[in-house]
């Protein structure tokens, strides 16, 4: 997957939590993604689809990570996944896949987003489209790591895909 | 000074609502969506609302506000991902007051808010 796709992305996790967290979540070593198996506990997944590009991109985070990001960022004290910390997750993913979108608009690559799906639970899966290769960036936030996969393709004279990128219960 | 706050986002209305209160904006109502935005409409001095949401998105919201004589002026404020140039100069043309591009921290919130209601 060409880096020009990847970083409008990456950009997008630092500059969403350097600005609603205080604190710039950083990007460590990329890697290829072979397997369907989430690496965290909660997962936010967005797909992208237009008639340049489609596929879908997801946060993955174990439950410590995501209570610490909701902590930070509503000012609580949560100690389990509730509906609220779901809810900042998917709107965490819309943000990262929203915001990526000027970028990549600025290559002729617009699309649109999804309402994000978020899933909840150890060993949940999240199936990107079949066919594209998955880009797990892992990234650093205090002492906490989450990952974002990215999974997209620019069309050249593909017909549309059928349904999006979809997680479930390991 | 009654406020309507638009998001399909729970946490983001939350966030949002948090920001106003704080420098005593008190008198704010929340909707989900478009549709239930328009049932909530009376006596509202400021709209802020998202653009990408079930049911009606942000920018048909704006139309339909825009389609009431009644509601000609009433300002809006759309705060959302969508910061392309496009998106921008879309909904600017169909009525939006001002425009805010997600994420943002409340101080900018506040002088967006205090900006379009001339304050």
């Amino acid at each position: 997957m060409d880096v020009r796709y990847i970083n409008p992305f990456v950009k997008s996790v630092s500059n969403a939590t350097l600005t609603m967290l205080g604190i710039e979540a950083l990007p460590l070593q990329p890697l290829v993604k072979n397997e369907t198996r989430a690496s965290g506990d909660i997962s936010g997944i967005i797909g992208i689809a237009s008639a340049a590009i489609y596929g879908s991109v997801a946060l993955s985070m174990p439950s410590e990570t995501a209570l610490a990001l909701y902590n930070k960022m509503m000012g609580d004290s949560q100690t389990e996944i509730n509906g609220d910390v779901r809810d900042m997750i998917g709107e965490l993913a819309n943000i990262v896949a929203g915001s990526s979108k000027k970028e990549m608009a600025e290559q002729n690559l617009s699309f649109d987003i999804s309402i994000p799906t978020v899933v909840v639970g150890k060993n949940h899966v999240i199936s990107h489209m079949g066919g594209i290769p998955v880009v797990v960036i892992p990234f650093k936030f205090g002492e906490h790591r989450f990952e974002m996969e990215i999974s997209i393709k620019v069309r050249n004279e593909e017909k549309a895909p059928v349904g999006m990128a979809h997680a479930h219960a390991g | 000074m009654k406020i309507l706050v638009v998001d399909d986002s729970a946490i983001m209305r939350r966030i949002i609502c948090n920001s106003l209160k704080s420098v005593g904006f008190n008198d704010i109502v929340e909707a989900g969506n478009g549709a239930e935005a328009i049932e909530n409409l009376s006596g509202v001095n400021l709209v802020l609302t998202d653009w990408n949401m079930p049911v009606m998105d942000g920018l048909t919201l704006v139309k339909e506000i825009r389609k009431r004589a009644e509601l000609a002026t009433l300002p809006i404020i759309m705060v959302t991902t969508e910061g392309a140039k496009t998106e921008v100069i879309e909904a600017l043309k169909n009525g939006v007051n001002n425009y805010m591009v997600k994420p943002f921290t409340p101080e900018v919130l506040v002088e967006k808010v205090k900006a379009t209601l001339g304050k």
